[in-house]
Protein backbone atom coordinates (compact mmCIF):
# COMPACT_ATOMS: atom_id res chain seq x y z
CA UNK A 1 0.00 0.00 0.00
CA UNK A 2 1.30 3.44 -0.98
CA UNK A 3 0.87 6.04 1.75
CA UNK A 4 0.04 9.17 -0.20
CA UNK A 5 -2.66 11.75 0.38
CA UNK A 6 -4.79 9.85 -2.15
CA UNK A 7 -5.61 7.18 0.43
CA UNK A 8 -7.37 9.80 2.54
CA UNK A 9 -9.57 11.05 -0.28
CA UNK A 10 -13.25 10.37 0.30
CA UNK A 11 -16.34 9.92 -1.79
CA UNK A 12 -17.71 13.00 -0.06
CA UNK A 13 -21.28 12.69 -1.28
CA UNK A 14 -21.45 9.13 0.00
CA UNK A 15 -19.88 10.06 3.34
CA UNK A 16 -22.28 12.96 3.77
CA UNK A 17 -25.26 10.69 3.05
CA UNK A 18 -24.07 7.99 5.45
CA UNK A 19 -23.27 10.34 8.31
CA UNK A 20 -26.61 12.09 7.97
CA UNK A 21 -28.46 8.79 7.87
CA UNK A 22 -26.54 7.56 10.91
CA UNK A 23 -27.49 10.64 12.95
CA UNK A 24 -31.12 10.68 11.86
CA UNK A 25 -31.57 6.96 12.44
CA UNK A 26 -30.12 6.91 15.95
CA UNK A 27 -31.95 10.02 17.11
CA UNK A 28 -35.20 8.44 15.91
CA UNK A 29 -34.47 5.05 17.51
CA UNK A 30 -33.71 6.72 20.84
CA UNK A 31 -36.95 8.70 20.76
CA UNK A 32 -35.18 12.00 21.40
CA UNK A 33 -35.90 15.28 19.68
CA UNK A 34 -32.48 16.12 18.37
CA UNK A 35 -28.93 16.69 19.51
CA UNK A 36 -26.98 19.11 21.64
CA UNK A 37 -23.30 19.70 21.03
CA UNK A 38 -20.45 21.93 22.05
CA UNK A 39 -19.56 24.44 19.35
CA UNK A 40 -16.05 25.80 19.75
CA UNK A 41 -15.68 27.40 16.33
CA UNK A 42 -13.10 24.74 15.38
CA UNK A 43 -13.35 22.44 12.39
CA UNK A 44 -14.57 19.28 14.17
CA UNK A 45 -17.44 20.84 16.09
CA UNK A 46 -18.37 23.11 13.17
CA UNK A 47 -18.59 20.16 10.80
CA UNK A 48 -20.56 18.12 13.32
CA UNK A 49 -23.02 20.94 13.98
CA UNK A 50 -23.42 21.56 10.26
CA UNK A 51 -24.00 17.95 9.27
CA UNK A 52 -26.34 17.35 12.23
CA UNK A 53 -28.37 20.36 11.09
CA UNK A 54 -28.47 19.02 7.54
CA UNK A 55 -29.59 15.63 8.87
CA UNK A 56 -32.18 16.73 11.41
CA UNK A 57 -33.00 20.31 10.49
CA UNK A 58 -31.47 23.19 12.41
CA UNK A 59 -34.47 23.39 14.77
CA UNK A 60 -33.46 20.01 16.26
CA UNK A 61 -29.86 21.00 16.89
CA UNK A 62 -28.74 23.01 19.89
CA UNK A 63 -25.18 24.31 19.83
CA UNK A 64 -23.57 25.44 23.06
CA UNK A 65 -20.52 27.68 22.97
CA UNK A 66 -18.71 27.51 26.31
CA UNK A 67 -15.96 30.09 26.45
CA UNK A 68 -14.04 30.85 29.63
CA UNK A 69 -11.82 33.79 30.52
CA UNK A 70 -8.43 32.16 30.23
CA UNK A 71 -8.82 30.91 26.63
CA UNK A 72 -11.46 33.39 25.46
CA UNK A 73 -11.25 34.07 21.73
CA UNK A 74 -13.74 36.49 20.22
CA UNK A 75 -13.14 35.10 16.71
CA UNK A 76 -14.22 31.63 17.82
CA UNK A 77 -17.50 33.02 19.17
CA UNK A 78 -18.04 34.93 15.94
CA UNK A 79 -17.40 31.76 13.98
CA UNK A 80 -19.90 29.82 16.09
CA UNK A 81 -22.52 32.52 15.46
CA UNK A 82 -21.76 32.58 11.74
CA UNK A 83 -22.17 28.82 11.54
CA UNK A 84 -25.42 28.82 13.52
CA UNK A 85 -26.85 31.41 11.18
CA UNK A 86 -25.75 29.57 8.07
CA UNK A 87 -27.06 26.14 9.13
CA UNK A 88 -30.05 27.38 11.11
CA UNK A 89 -29.32 25.78 14.47
CA UNK A 90 -29.92 27.40 17.85
CA UNK A 91 -26.86 28.65 19.67
CA UNK A 92 -26.61 29.33 23.36
CA UNK A 93 -23.54 30.83 24.99
CA UNK A 94 -22.56 29.58 28.42
CA UNK A 95 -19.76 31.44 30.14
CA UNK A 96 -17.95 28.65 31.98
CA UNK A 97 -15.60 30.99 33.87
CA UNK A 98 -17.57 31.18 37.12
CA UNK A 99 -18.21 27.42 37.19
CA UNK A 100 -14.51 26.77 36.77
CA UNK A 101 -13.53 29.28 39.44
CA UNK A 102 -15.93 27.58 41.85
CA UNK A 103 -14.36 24.24 41.00
CA UNK A 104 -10.81 25.50 41.50
CA UNK A 105 -11.77 27.10 44.80
CA UNK A 106 -13.50 23.97 46.07
CA UNK A 107 -10.59 21.59 45.53
CA UNK A 108 -8.28 21.51 48.57
CA UNK A 109 -5.44 20.09 46.47
CA UNK A 110 -5.92 22.48 43.56
CA UNK A 111 -2.59 23.37 41.93
CA UNK A 112 -2.67 26.25 39.49
CA UNK A 113 0.65 25.16 37.95
CA UNK A 114 -0.75 21.78 36.87
CA UNK A 115 -2.11 22.96 33.54
CA UNK A 116 -3.07 19.51 32.22
CA UNK A 117 -5.33 18.63 35.18
CA UNK A 118 -6.69 22.14 35.15
CA UNK A 119 -7.32 21.95 31.39
CA UNK A 120 -9.06 18.58 31.71
CA UNK A 121 -11.35 20.10 34.32
CA UNK A 122 -12.44 22.59 31.65
CA UNK A 123 -13.26 19.83 29.15
CA UNK A 124 -15.21 17.91 31.79
CA UNK A 125 -17.07 21.03 32.86
CA UNK A 126 -18.19 21.50 29.26
CA UNK A 127 -19.34 17.87 29.22
CA UNK A 128 -21.42 18.44 32.38
CA UNK A 129 -23.12 21.45 30.78
CA UNK A 130 -23.92 19.53 27.61
CA UNK A 131 -25.48 16.65 29.53
CA UNK A 132 -27.59 19.11 31.50
CA UNK A 133 -29.02 20.44 28.23
CA UNK A 134 -29.42 16.93 26.84
CA UNK A 135 -31.40 15.76 29.89
CA UNK A 136 -33.46 18.91 30.10
CA UNK A 137 -34.43 19.06 26.41
CA UNK A 138 -34.54 15.31 25.71
CA UNK A 139 -31.66 15.44 23.26
CA UNK A 140 -28.60 13.30 22.63
CA UNK A 141 -25.12 14.67 23.19
CA UNK A 142 -23.41 14.62 19.84
CA UNK A 143 -19.63 14.37 20.07
CA UNK A 144 -17.25 15.97 17.59
CA UNK A 145 -14.19 13.76 18.04
CA UNK A 146 -12.27 12.80 14.91
CA UNK A 147 -10.32 9.60 14.30
CA UNK A 148 -6.86 11.19 14.50
CA UNK A 149 -7.38 12.59 17.97
CA UNK A 150 -9.29 9.56 19.17
CA UNK A 151 -6.56 7.14 18.05
CA UNK A 152 -3.89 9.33 19.64
CA UNK A 153 -5.84 9.56 22.89
CA UNK A 154 -5.61 13.30 22.37
CA UNK A 155 -8.69 14.18 24.36
CA UNK A 156 -9.88 14.41 27.93
CA UNK A 157 -11.15 11.11 29.28
CA UNK A 158 -14.88 11.54 30.07
CA UNK A 159 -14.51 15.12 28.82
CA UNK A 160 -14.75 16.27 25.22
CA UNK A 161 -15.04 12.66 24.04
CA UNK A 162 -18.05 11.94 26.28
CA UNK A 163 -21.13 11.75 24.09
CA UNK A 164 -24.00 9.52 23.03
CA UNK A 165 -22.91 9.46 19.40
CA UNK A 166 -19.79 10.64 17.61
CA UNK A 167 -20.67 10.78 13.92
CA UNK A 168 -17.21 11.83 12.69
CA UNK A 169 -15.11 9.48 14.80
CA UNK A 170 -14.25 7.31 11.80
CA UNK A 171 -12.83 10.25 9.81
CA UNK A 172 -9.26 11.48 10.18
CA UNK A 173 -8.77 15.19 10.79
CA UNK A 174 -7.81 15.93 7.18
CA UNK A 175 -10.90 14.03 6.06
CA UNK A 176 -13.08 16.10 8.39
CA UNK A 177 -11.66 19.18 6.68
CA UNK A 178 -12.63 17.73 3.28
CA UNK A 179 -16.15 17.00 4.51
CA UNK A 180 -16.42 20.46 6.08
CA UNK A 181 -15.74 22.19 2.78
CA UNK A 182 -18.01 19.78 0.92
CA UNK A 183 -21.05 20.54 3.09
CA UNK A 184 -20.46 24.29 3.06
CA UNK A 185 -18.67 25.05 6.32
CA UNK A 186 -16.95 28.41 5.65
CA UNK A 187 -13.32 27.97 4.61
CA UNK A 188 -11.94 30.09 7.44
CA UNK A 189 -13.49 27.61 9.92
CA UNK A 190 -12.63 24.48 7.95
CA UNK A 191 -8.94 25.32 7.65
CA UNK A 192 -8.11 26.99 10.92
CA UNK A 193 -5.59 25.31 13.24
CA UNK A 194 -7.11 22.90 15.77
CA UNK A 195 -7.01 23.71 19.45
CA UNK A 196 -8.45 21.85 22.43
CA UNK A 197 -8.52 25.30 24.19
CA UNK A 198 -7.41 23.90 27.52
CA UNK A 199 -4.90 26.72 28.08
CA UNK A 200 -3.97 29.95 26.29
CA UNK A 201 -2.19 29.42 22.95
CA UNK A 202 -2.91 25.68 23.04
CA UNK A 203 -2.44 24.25 19.52
CA UNK A 204 -2.99 20.59 18.68
CA UNK A 205 -0.24 20.15 16.08
CA UNK A 206 2.34 21.80 18.36
CA UNK A 207 1.43 19.55 21.26
CA UNK A 208 1.31 16.40 19.13
CA UNK A 209 4.58 17.35 17.46
CA UNK A 210 3.42 16.49 13.95
CA UNK A 211 1.28 17.98 11.19
CA UNK A 212 -2.12 16.36 10.71
CA UNK A 213 -1.37 15.72 7.03
CA UNK A 214 1.48 13.45 8.12
CA UNK A 215 -0.12 12.08 11.29
CA UNK A 216 -3.18 10.94 9.37
CA UNK A 217 -1.05 8.93 6.97
CA UNK A 218 0.84 7.33 9.86
CA UNK A 219 -2.44 6.40 11.54
CA UNK A 220 -3.90 5.16 8.25
CA UNK A 221 -0.89 2.86 7.95
CA UNK A 222 -1.31 1.59 11.50
CA UNK A 223 -5.03 1.05 10.90
CA UNK A 224 -4.10 -1.09 7.91
CA UNK A 225 -1.65 -3.25 9.88
CA UNK A 226 1.48 -1.75 8.27
CA UNK A 227 4.75 -2.01 10.17
CA UNK A 228 6.24 1.15 11.65
CA UNK A 229 9.37 0.57 9.55
CA UNK A 230 7.35 0.54 6.34
CA UNK A 231 5.36 3.62 7.34
CA UNK A 232 8.50 5.54 8.31
CA UNK A 233 10.25 4.59 5.08
CA UNK A 234 7.35 5.62 2.87
CA UNK A 235 6.77 8.93 4.64
CA UNK A 236 10.45 9.67 5.08
CA UNK A 237 10.10 9.91 8.86
CA UNK A 238 12.37 8.62 11.65
CA UNK A 239 11.26 5.12 12.71
CA UNK A 240 11.47 6.26 16.33
CA UNK A 241 8.81 8.93 15.69
CA UNK A 242 6.42 6.40 14.13
CA UNK A 243 7.18 3.90 16.92
CA UNK A 244 6.31 6.56 19.49
CA UNK A 245 3.04 7.37 17.76
CA UNK A 246 2.17 3.68 17.74
CA UNK A 247 3.04 3.38 21.43
CA UNK A 248 0.86 6.38 22.21
CA UNK A 249 -2.03 4.85 20.26
CA UNK A 250 -1.76 1.54 22.14
CA UNK A 251 -1.14 3.11 25.56
CA UNK A 252 -4.31 5.19 25.37
CA UNK A 253 -6.73 2.32 24.74
CA UNK A 254 -8.03 2.78 28.30
CA UNK A 255 -9.41 6.16 27.23
CA UNK A 256 -11.53 4.60 24.51
CA UNK A 257 -13.18 1.87 26.59
CA UNK A 258 -15.36 1.32 29.61
CA UNK A 259 -13.25 0.85 32.78
CA UNK A 260 -11.36 -2.42 32.98
CA UNK A 261 -12.62 -4.76 35.67
CA UNK A 262 -11.59 -8.08 37.19
CA UNK A 263 -13.42 -10.90 35.46
CA UNK A 264 -15.46 -12.58 38.19
CA UNK A 265 -18.92 -13.32 36.86
CA UNK A 266 -20.62 -15.31 34.13
CA UNK A 267 -20.82 -12.34 31.75
CA UNK A 268 -18.98 -9.11 32.44
CA UNK A 269 -19.64 -5.53 31.39
CA UNK A 270 -16.97 -4.34 28.96
CA UNK A 271 -15.57 -7.85 28.43
CA UNK A 272 -18.09 -10.42 27.28
CA UNK A 273 -21.48 -8.84 27.62
CA UNK A 274 -22.07 -8.41 23.90
CA UNK A 275 -25.30 -6.60 23.34
CA UNK A 276 -26.56 -4.58 20.41
CA UNK A 277 -27.29 -0.86 20.54
CA UNK A 278 -30.93 0.15 20.40
CA UNK B 1 -41.97 -26.28 -13.79
CA UNK B 2 -42.67 -22.69 -14.79
CA UNK B 3 -40.50 -21.40 -17.63
CA UNK B 4 -40.81 -17.81 -16.52
CA UNK B 5 -41.16 -16.50 -13.00
CA UNK B 6 -41.52 -13.14 -11.28
CA UNK B 7 -39.23 -12.56 -8.35
CA UNK B 8 -39.80 -9.91 -5.68
CA UNK B 9 -36.69 -8.46 -4.05
CA UNK B 10 -37.94 -7.50 -0.59
CA UNK B 11 -35.24 -5.15 0.58
CA UNK B 12 -36.35 -4.40 4.11
CA UNK B 13 -34.94 -2.79 7.20
CA UNK B 14 -35.35 -4.80 10.42
CA UNK B 15 -35.82 -3.90 14.05
CA UNK B 16 -33.16 -5.74 16.04
CA UNK B 17 -34.75 -8.44 18.17
CA UNK B 18 -38.34 -7.43 17.36
CA UNK B 19 -39.68 -10.49 15.54
CA UNK B 20 -43.26 -9.29 15.76
CA UNK B 21 -42.42 -6.07 13.95
CA UNK B 22 -40.28 -7.83 11.37
CA UNK B 23 -42.98 -10.44 10.75
CA UNK B 24 -45.51 -7.67 10.11
CA UNK B 25 -43.16 -6.03 7.61
CA UNK B 26 -42.59 -9.37 5.88
CA UNK B 27 -46.31 -10.15 5.79
CA UNK B 28 -47.05 -6.77 4.21
CA UNK B 29 -44.35 -7.27 1.59
CA UNK B 30 -45.57 -10.79 0.76
CA UNK B 31 -49.10 -9.54 0.13
CA UNK B 32 -47.88 -6.66 -1.98
CA UNK B 33 -45.57 -8.91 -4.00
CA UNK B 34 -48.35 -11.41 -4.60
CA UNK B 35 -50.62 -8.63 -5.80
CA UNK B 36 -47.93 -7.65 -8.27
CA UNK B 37 -47.72 -11.16 -9.64
CA UNK B 38 -44.63 -12.49 -7.88
CA UNK B 39 -44.04 -16.25 -7.73
CA UNK B 40 -41.13 -15.89 -5.35
CA UNK B 41 -40.31 -13.26 -2.74
CA UNK B 42 -36.85 -13.06 -1.18
CA UNK B 43 -35.98 -11.33 2.11
CA UNK B 44 -32.48 -10.57 3.48
CA UNK B 45 -30.26 -12.58 5.81
CA UNK B 46 -31.62 -12.85 9.38
CA UNK B 47 -34.66 -10.83 8.32
CA UNK B 48 -36.77 -12.18 11.17
CA UNK B 49 -34.50 -10.85 13.90
CA UNK B 50 -32.18 -8.25 12.39
CA UNK B 51 -28.48 -8.96 11.85
CA UNK B 52 -26.59 -7.50 14.82
CA UNK B 53 -28.33 -9.32 17.67
CA UNK B 54 -25.14 -10.39 19.47
CA UNK B 55 -25.88 -12.22 22.78
CA UNK B 56 -29.64 -11.82 22.35
CA UNK B 57 -29.39 -14.38 19.54
CA UNK B 58 -29.84 -17.17 22.08
CA UNK B 59 -33.28 -16.04 23.19
CA UNK B 60 -34.43 -15.16 19.65
CA UNK B 61 -33.51 -18.41 17.91
CA UNK B 62 -36.18 -20.93 16.92
CA UNK B 63 -36.07 -24.44 15.54
CA UNK B 64 -36.70 -24.66 11.80
CA UNK B 65 -39.36 -25.46 10.70
CA UNK B 66 -41.08 -26.04 14.05
CA UNK B 67 -40.59 -22.52 15.47
CA UNK B 68 -43.61 -20.26 15.85
CA UNK B 69 -42.41 -17.50 13.51
CA UNK B 70 -41.51 -20.02 10.82
CA UNK B 71 -44.92 -21.66 11.11
CA UNK B 72 -46.66 -18.29 10.89
CA UNK B 73 -44.74 -17.37 7.77
CA UNK B 74 -45.45 -20.79 6.27
CA UNK B 75 -49.16 -20.13 6.79
CA UNK B 76 -48.85 -16.80 4.98
CA UNK B 77 -46.97 -18.47 2.11
CA UNK B 78 -49.76 -21.05 1.86
CA UNK B 79 -52.50 -18.47 1.99
CA UNK B 80 -50.86 -16.31 -0.67
CA UNK B 81 -49.72 -19.33 -2.70
CA UNK B 82 -46.22 -17.93 -3.09
CA UNK B 83 -42.65 -19.09 -2.57
CA UNK B 84 -40.70 -17.26 0.12
CA UNK B 85 -37.00 -17.23 0.99
CA UNK B 86 -35.90 -15.47 4.17
CA UNK B 87 -33.13 -15.49 6.73
CA UNK B 88 -33.85 -16.97 10.14
CA UNK B 89 -31.95 -17.59 13.31
CA UNK B 90 -32.14 -21.34 13.87
CA UNK B 91 -31.67 -23.20 17.11
CA UNK B 92 -30.81 -26.87 17.10
CA UNK B 93 -33.47 -29.09 18.66
CA UNK B 94 -30.70 -31.16 20.21
CA UNK B 95 -28.44 -28.52 21.74
CA UNK B 96 -29.73 -25.22 23.08
CA UNK B 97 -26.60 -23.17 22.40
CA UNK B 98 -26.12 -24.52 18.89
CA UNK B 99 -27.35 -21.90 16.46
CA UNK B 100 -27.34 -21.66 12.69
CA UNK B 101 -27.59 -18.72 10.32
CA UNK B 102 -30.24 -20.22 8.07
CA UNK B 103 -32.07 -19.49 4.82
CA UNK B 104 -35.59 -20.93 4.81
CA UNK B 105 -37.60 -21.80 1.70
CA UNK B 106 -41.38 -21.88 1.94
CA UNK B 107 -43.91 -22.59 -0.80
CA UNK B 108 -47.64 -22.78 -1.43
CA UNK B 109 -47.68 -26.06 0.53
CA UNK B 110 -45.67 -24.71 3.45
CA UNK B 111 -42.10 -25.52 4.47
CA UNK B 112 -39.89 -26.84 1.66
CA UNK B 113 -36.38 -26.78 3.07
CA UNK B 114 -33.50 -24.85 4.54
CA UNK B 115 -29.84 -24.07 4.03
CA UNK B 116 -27.44 -23.45 6.93
CA UNK B 117 -24.69 -20.93 6.14
CA UNK B 118 -21.36 -22.62 5.42
CA UNK B 119 -18.97 -19.67 5.50
CA UNK B 120 -19.30 -17.65 8.69
CA UNK B 121 -17.43 -14.32 8.65
CA UNK B 122 -15.49 -13.72 11.83
CA UNK B 123 -13.28 -10.77 11.04
CA UNK B 124 -13.61 -7.01 10.96
CA UNK B 125 -17.05 -6.21 12.45
CA UNK B 126 -18.35 -9.76 11.99
CA UNK B 127 -18.51 -12.30 14.81
CA UNK B 128 -20.59 -15.12 13.37
CA UNK B 129 -18.36 -18.03 14.43
CA UNK B 130 -18.75 -16.90 18.01
CA UNK B 131 -22.43 -17.79 17.80
CA UNK B 132 -23.12 -20.08 14.86
CA UNK B 133 -22.25 -23.60 13.91
CA UNK B 134 -21.12 -24.11 10.32
CA UNK B 135 -23.59 -25.65 7.91
CA UNK B 136 -22.56 -28.82 6.07
CA UNK B 137 -25.30 -29.36 3.47
CA UNK B 138 -25.79 -27.83 0.03
CA UNK B 139 -29.33 -28.82 -0.88
CA UNK B 140 -30.99 -28.04 -4.19
CA UNK B 141 -34.76 -27.73 -4.11
CA UNK B 142 -36.86 -28.84 -7.06
CA UNK B 143 -39.94 -26.66 -7.07
CA UNK B 144 -42.49 -25.47 -9.58
CA UNK B 145 -40.56 -22.18 -9.88
CA UNK B 146 -37.28 -23.89 -10.71
CA UNK B 147 -34.36 -25.73 -9.14
CA UNK B 148 -33.25 -23.45 -6.35
CA UNK B 149 -29.96 -23.33 -4.51
CA UNK B 150 -29.55 -21.09 -1.49
CA UNK B 151 -26.47 -19.30 -0.22
CA UNK B 152 -25.97 -16.60 2.40
CA UNK B 153 -23.90 -13.43 2.09
CA UNK B 154 -20.19 -14.29 2.69
CA UNK B 155 -20.76 -17.62 0.88
CA UNK B 156 -20.63 -15.63 -2.36
CA UNK B 157 -16.86 -15.12 -1.81
CA UNK B 158 -16.37 -18.88 -2.20
CA UNK B 159 -17.07 -20.02 -5.76
CA UNK B 160 -17.04 -23.68 -4.76
CA UNK B 161 -20.46 -23.63 -3.13
CA UNK B 162 -22.26 -21.96 -6.03
CA UNK B 163 -20.46 -24.27 -8.44
CA UNK B 164 -21.60 -27.29 -6.44
CA UNK B 165 -25.21 -26.08 -6.40
CA UNK B 166 -25.06 -25.57 -10.16
CA UNK B 167 -23.58 -29.01 -10.72
CA UNK B 168 -26.43 -30.43 -8.66
CA UNK B 169 -28.79 -28.85 -11.17
CA UNK B 170 -29.67 -25.49 -9.67
CA UNK B 171 -30.42 -22.83 -12.26
CA UNK B 172 -31.44 -20.19 -9.80
CA UNK B 173 -29.09 -19.30 -6.97
CA UNK B 174 -30.66 -17.17 -4.25
CA UNK B 175 -28.20 -15.24 -2.10
CA UNK B 176 -29.60 -13.49 0.96
CA UNK B 177 -27.33 -10.96 2.60
CA UNK B 178 -26.62 -8.44 5.34
CA UNK B 179 -23.75 -6.54 3.78
CA UNK B 180 -22.59 -3.19 5.17
CA UNK B 181 -21.84 -0.32 2.79
CA UNK B 182 -18.05 -0.56 2.92
CA UNK B 183 -18.24 -3.94 1.16
CA UNK B 184 -20.53 -2.98 -1.71
CA UNK B 185 -17.91 -3.26 -4.45
CA UNK B 186 -17.05 -6.82 -3.47
CA UNK B 187 -20.65 -7.96 -3.62
CA UNK B 188 -21.47 -6.15 -6.84
CA UNK B 189 -18.53 -7.88 -8.50
CA UNK B 190 -18.96 -11.32 -6.97
CA UNK B 191 -22.68 -11.69 -7.57
CA UNK B 192 -22.09 -11.07 -11.27
CA UNK B 193 -19.12 -13.44 -11.29
CA UNK B 194 -21.06 -16.30 -9.67
CA UNK B 195 -23.85 -15.93 -12.25
CA UNK B 196 -21.49 -15.78 -15.24
CA UNK B 197 -19.12 -18.59 -14.27
CA UNK B 198 -22.02 -20.96 -13.61
CA UNK B 199 -24.44 -19.76 -16.30
CA UNK B 200 -27.15 -19.46 -13.70
CA UNK B 201 -29.53 -16.76 -12.53
CA UNK B 202 -28.53 -15.17 -9.28
CA UNK B 203 -30.97 -13.32 -7.05
CA UNK B 204 -29.25 -11.19 -4.43
CA UNK B 205 -31.26 -9.53 -1.65
CA UNK B 206 -29.52 -7.33 0.88
CA UNK B 207 -30.65 -5.64 4.06
CA UNK B 208 -30.99 -1.86 4.44
CA UNK B 209 -31.03 0.33 7.53
CA UNK B 210 -28.56 0.97 10.32
CA UNK B 211 -27.67 -1.58 13.01
CA UNK B 212 -24.95 -0.88 15.57
CA UNK B 213 -23.43 1.79 13.30
CA UNK B 214 -23.35 -0.57 10.30
CA UNK B 215 -25.24 0.75 7.30
CA UNK B 216 -26.51 -1.92 4.95
CA UNK B 217 -26.44 -0.82 1.34
CA UNK B 218 -29.36 -2.61 -0.27
CA UNK B 219 -28.83 -2.70 -4.03
CA UNK B 220 -30.64 -6.05 -4.30
CA UNK B 221 -30.66 -7.43 -7.81
CA UNK B 222 -31.37 -10.16 -10.29
CA UNK B 223 -28.31 -11.10 -12.30
CA UNK B 224 -28.83 -12.96 -15.56
CA UNK B 225 -26.47 -15.79 -16.60
CA UNK B 226 -24.60 -13.36 -18.88
CA UNK B 227 -23.88 -11.10 -15.89
CA UNK B 228 -26.39 -8.44 -16.83
CA UNK B 229 -28.36 -6.93 -13.97
CA UNK B 230 -31.94 -7.22 -15.15
CA UNK B 231 -33.61 -5.70 -12.06
CA UNK B 232 -32.15 -3.68 -9.24
CA UNK B 233 -33.60 -2.23 -6.06
CA UNK B 234 -32.54 1.14 -4.68
CA UNK B 235 -29.33 1.65 -2.79
CA UNK B 236 -29.67 2.26 0.97
CA UNK B 237 -33.47 2.51 1.08
CA UNK B 238 -36.28 0.06 1.62
CA UNK B 239 -37.68 -1.18 -1.66
CA UNK B 240 -39.78 -3.91 -3.19
CA UNK B 241 -38.67 -4.58 -6.74
CA UNK B 242 -40.26 -7.19 -8.98
CA UNK B 243 -38.17 -8.69 -11.77
CA UNK B 244 -38.58 -11.46 -14.29
CA UNK B 245 -36.55 -14.62 -14.82
CA UNK B 246 -36.90 -16.43 -18.13
CA UNK B 247 -35.15 -19.80 -17.93
CA UNK B 248 -34.97 -19.91 -21.75
CA UNK B 249 -32.11 -17.37 -21.49
CA UNK B 250 -29.90 -20.08 -19.97
CA UNK B 251 -29.57 -21.96 -23.24
CA UNK B 252 -28.34 -18.96 -25.21
CA UNK B 253 -25.75 -18.01 -22.65
CA UNK B 254 -24.53 -21.57 -22.16
CA UNK B 255 -23.96 -21.90 -25.88
CA UNK B 256 -22.15 -18.57 -26.06
CA UNK B 257 -19.86 -19.29 -23.08
CA UNK B 258 -20.04 -23.01 -22.22
CA UNK B 259 -18.32 -22.67 -18.86
CA UNK B 260 -19.84 -25.87 -17.46
CA UNK B 261 -18.86 -27.91 -20.50
CA UNK B 262 -15.28 -26.71 -20.15
CA UNK B 263 -14.87 -27.53 -16.46
CA UNK B 264 -11.71 -29.44 -15.55
CA UNK B 265 -12.62 -31.77 -12.65
CA UNK B 266 -9.01 -32.81 -12.08
CA UNK B 267 -8.34 -29.29 -10.79
CA UNK B 268 -10.82 -29.85 -7.96
CA UNK B 269 -8.64 -32.58 -6.50
CA UNK B 270 -5.63 -30.30 -6.63
CA UNK B 271 -7.64 -27.50 -5.05
CA UNK B 272 -8.56 -29.74 -2.16
CA UNK B 273 -4.97 -30.82 -1.62
CA UNK B 274 -3.67 -27.25 -1.68
CA UNK B 275 -6.46 -25.83 0.46
CA UNK B 276 -5.75 -28.39 3.18
CA UNK B 277 -2.17 -27.17 3.40
CA UNK B 278 -2.56 -23.42 3.20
Amino acid sequence: MKLTSDVLQLDLQLVETRVKRFIKDYVKKCGTNGVVLGVSGGVDSSTTAAIASLALGGHSVLGIAMPEEETYNATDIQHAKLLAKKFGFNLEIVDASSILKAFFKSLPSYDVADKVSRGNLKARTRMICLYYYANHFNKLVCGSSDKSETMMGYFTKWGDVAADISPLMDLYKTQVRQLALHIGVPEELATKPSTPALWPGHLAEEELGIKYETLDLVLFGLEHFMTTEDIAKQLNLPVKLVDNLKKRWLATEHKRRLPLTAKLGYRTVGLDFRLPYT
Amino acid sequence: MLKEINVALAQISCKIGDKEHNLDVMKRNIKQAKNQGANLIVFPELALTGYVCRDTLYELAEPVPEGESIRRLAEIAKKEAIHVVFGALERSEKAHATLYNTAVLLGPNGFIGKYQKMHLPTHSVFEEKRYFRLGYQTPVFETEIGKLGLIICYDVFFPEITRLLRLKGSQLIVCISASPGVRRTFFETLTAARAIENTAFLVYVNLVGVENGLQFWGGSRIVAPNGKITSQAKYDEEDLMIGKIDYADLKQTETFVPALRDLRPELFTLLKEKAENL
